[in-house]
């Protein structure tokens, strides 16, 4: 079964009484496992996109489903459930809390589901641990650099096994090395765990290294290849 | 847990901005601090200038027959029953004086000028009022065996050319309708302040009243002095009923709010413009509550974003801005007790004192030269009563406009 499935998804924004067609008929699949990027220019629906499949926002008409399940009329608190435990969010930058440090930060979603301190801290540093944070853990994220408060919003985003991790241009803050180093990691973590990766770019170097793209354009896909 | 994560996170989203946090516990602290020390020297003000008021001639508490205080003659009397007095022993009270009242005509060098008449024994008078030390230089206060010699307010006095060692006339009426006709000795002149005493108020001898009077063991009025004002409704209500039960005359039993209306009416202005103070006060701390959470809600609207993206309840949210402004509110209103009450403290022990302004205060008819605070427990815990729900309501709306923020809006506000 795929994670994602997109049936003719559309959405239309109101801007000040000027309809806006930010999705015009998606339709996607993703499977458990995919490294994909959802590429495109600047205003072509990308984080429409991933704001619907994360349960942000909701699809003017279609369907969208998530393991089998249609999430087009959860109510707000099963939305909210939904994003912390089946979805990891990573956003293009200032993703973490700035008055809990690096370690804290990624035990906030798993103190959210509830789950004990000892469990807690034992998961979260080793998660920290592979992304390269070991001796930053307690740092405050005005204390980290641009790069490693990614690797700690990756590393939120996939302490609490979610389903499927969505990235809105992850790197669009970053310099060239610090974005490619940003990409190995999560990279490594799909090949090693498994962990689905769903991204939104418009960065020749991220399109090259994800193994399907999808192309958008205007709201539609313009062209989908797997490598 | 979940709760343990909120109030990390609200307690340091309150040190965030140690300088706004600080100030915002200036304006709780300085707020209450005001508050409690307004109503504390509303409170010992008022005590003050009641036992100012009572010590003058009132007592805090007149034992009348029914009927005298309305129409203020000699005919409303009662018999001076051992019963009586045996009642007030028991009772937990400082003193009591009897006395006879009645009203009369002075006359001195042509002039004359009707007065009020009290007739008082010297010494038990002293025990319940101040008045021999309101005698003016060059006279004085009665002894136990004066007889013709009387006490003349200081106006009264002038109105009929009178002075001390002056001789006056005085004709009224006795108990049983006979004519009282006296010539009397002015010894002294007092001067209380309250005009009412110094226009009008003549004193004699008990013992020369009763027999200038005729009243023949009657007497109209037992005038009774607390030991403070808190105990008076209690000792008015044993009065009540102990004197219904022992004697059969019909009594009325005045306290000094209802001896004095004009100053319970100033007592209650007074107290509303204080509540009014304390209402501008309350608004002032309420909106910089108010202002404080707002600023530092909006400052935070994408992290609140990021925090509602990935899973966190409204609720939640609700919750964490609640306790930031419990937070802030318990630090602010205990320092505004602790402040306010030690302040309240020394101006108990140590009260204002504006001798320096006792001319001017005479014209109102206040006597008073010193100001104590007192802080009530009842002042300080509705000071911080009130303060708490206020910063606590005043939260509500910007905590719940937080937690419905859209996360894509907040999140997109970089
Ligand atoms: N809240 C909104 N109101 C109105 N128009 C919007 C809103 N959000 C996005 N849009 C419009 O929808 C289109 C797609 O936007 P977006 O999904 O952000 O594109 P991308 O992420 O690819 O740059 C754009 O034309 C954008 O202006
Ligand atoms: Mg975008």
């Amino acid at each position: 079964m795929s994670i994602i499935k997109i049936e003719n998804l559309k959405k239309t924004y109101d801007s000040n009484g000027i309809a806006v067609n930010a999705l015009r008929g998606i339709n996607l699949k993703i499977e458990n496992g995919e490294f994909s990027a959802i590429a495109g220019p600047s205003g072509s629906g990308k984080t429409t996109l991933l704001n619907i499949i994360g349960g942000l926002d909701k699809p003017t008409s279609g369907t969208i489903s998530l393991s089998g399940e249609i999430i087009n009329d959860y109510n707000p608190t099963k939305l909210s459930d939904l994003r912390l435990n089946k979805i990891g969010f990573i956003f293009q930058a200032y993703n973490l809390i700035p008055v809990l440090n690096a370690i804290e930060n990624v035990e906030y979603v798993l103190l959210l589901q509830g789950i004990g301190s000892s469990e807690r801290t034992k998961r979260a540093s080793n998660i920290l641990k592979e992304v390269g944070l070991e001796k930053e853990m307690n740092r405050k994220p005005a204390k980290l650099s641009g790069g490693q408060q990614q690797r700690v919003a990756v590393a939120r985003a996939i302490v609490s096994e979610p389903e499927i991790v969505l990235a809105d241009e992850p790197t669009a803050n970053l310099d060239q090395d610090t974005g490619s180093a940003l990409l190995d990691l999560m990279h490594e973590l799909n090949k090693k765990k498994g962990i689905t990766f769903l991204f939104s770019t418009h960065d020749v170097m991220v399109m090259d290294r994800s193994e399907r793209l999808v192309y958008l354009r205007d709201g539609i896909i313009a062209e989908d290849k797997t490598k | 847990m979940q709760e343990r994560i909120t109030t990390t996170l609200a307690w340091r989203n309150v040190w965030r901005n140690k300088r706004r946090t600080v100030l915002t516990l200036l304006t709780i602290l300085t707020g209450c601090t005001m508050i409690i020390l307004l109503n504390a020297f509303a409170k010992g003000g008022h005590d003050q200038m009641i036992e100012d008021a009572v010590a003058v001639n009132a007592g805090h508490i007149q034992i009348h027959e029914k009927g005298f205080w309305e129409n203020r003659t000699i005919d409303y009397a009662f018999k001076d029953e051992t019963d009586i007095e045996e009642i007030l022993n028991d009772l937990n009270i400082k003193s009591y004086s009897k006395r006879i009242l009645s009203a009369g005509l002075l006359s001195h060098k042509g002039n004359t000028a009707g007065a009020v008449i009290q007739g008082v024994d010297p010494e038990k008078e002293i025990t319940v009022t101040n008045i021999n030390t309101k005698i003016l230089p060059g006279g004085r206060y009665l002894k136990e065996s004066d007889l013709d010699q009387i006490l003349l307010g200081e106006t009264l006095a002038k109105n009929i050319d009178a002075e001390t060692g002056s001789k006056i006339s005085m004709i009224s009426q006795g108990f049983d309708g006979s004519i009282a006709a006296r010539q009397f000795e002015v010894v002294g002149l007092f001067r209380t302040g309250n005009s009412e005493y110094d226009n009008t108020l003549l004193i004699m001898p008990f013992k020369q009243a009763a027999e200038v009077f005729t009243m023949m063991g009657f007497i109209n009025s037992i005038v009774i002095r607390a030991d403070e004002i808190s105990s008076i409704n209690t000792i008015n209500q044993n009065l009540k009923e102990l004197l219904s039960i022992k004697s059969d005359s019909d009594f009325e039993i005045m306290g000094w709010d209802e001896l004095m209306p004009e100053l319970v009416q100033f007592i209650v202005m007074d107290d509303i413009s204080a509540y009014i103070f304390d209402f501008i006060l309350f608004m002032v701390v309420a909106f910089g509550v108010l202002n404080t959470i707002q600023m530092s809600v909006f400052e935070r609207t994408r992290e609140t974003g990021i925090m509602l993206s990935i899973g966190t309840r409204p609720s939640q949210i609700v919750k964490m801005i609640m306790f930031e402004s419990v937070i802030i509110a318990v630090i602010g209103i205990a320092l505004g007790l602790l402040i306010g009450y030690s302040l309240s403290y020394y101006f108990q022990i140590n009260p204002l004192d504006y001798s320096d302004y006792t001319k001017e205060m005479e014209v109102w008819g206040v006597s008073t030269t010193r100001w104590p605070a007192e802080a009530t427990l009842l002042n300080i815990s509705v000071t911080a009563l009130i303060t708490f729900i206020l910063s606590f309501v005043f939260t509500i709306f910007p905590a719940k406009r937080a937690s419905k923020l859209n996360p894509i809006e907040a999140i997109r506000q970089l």
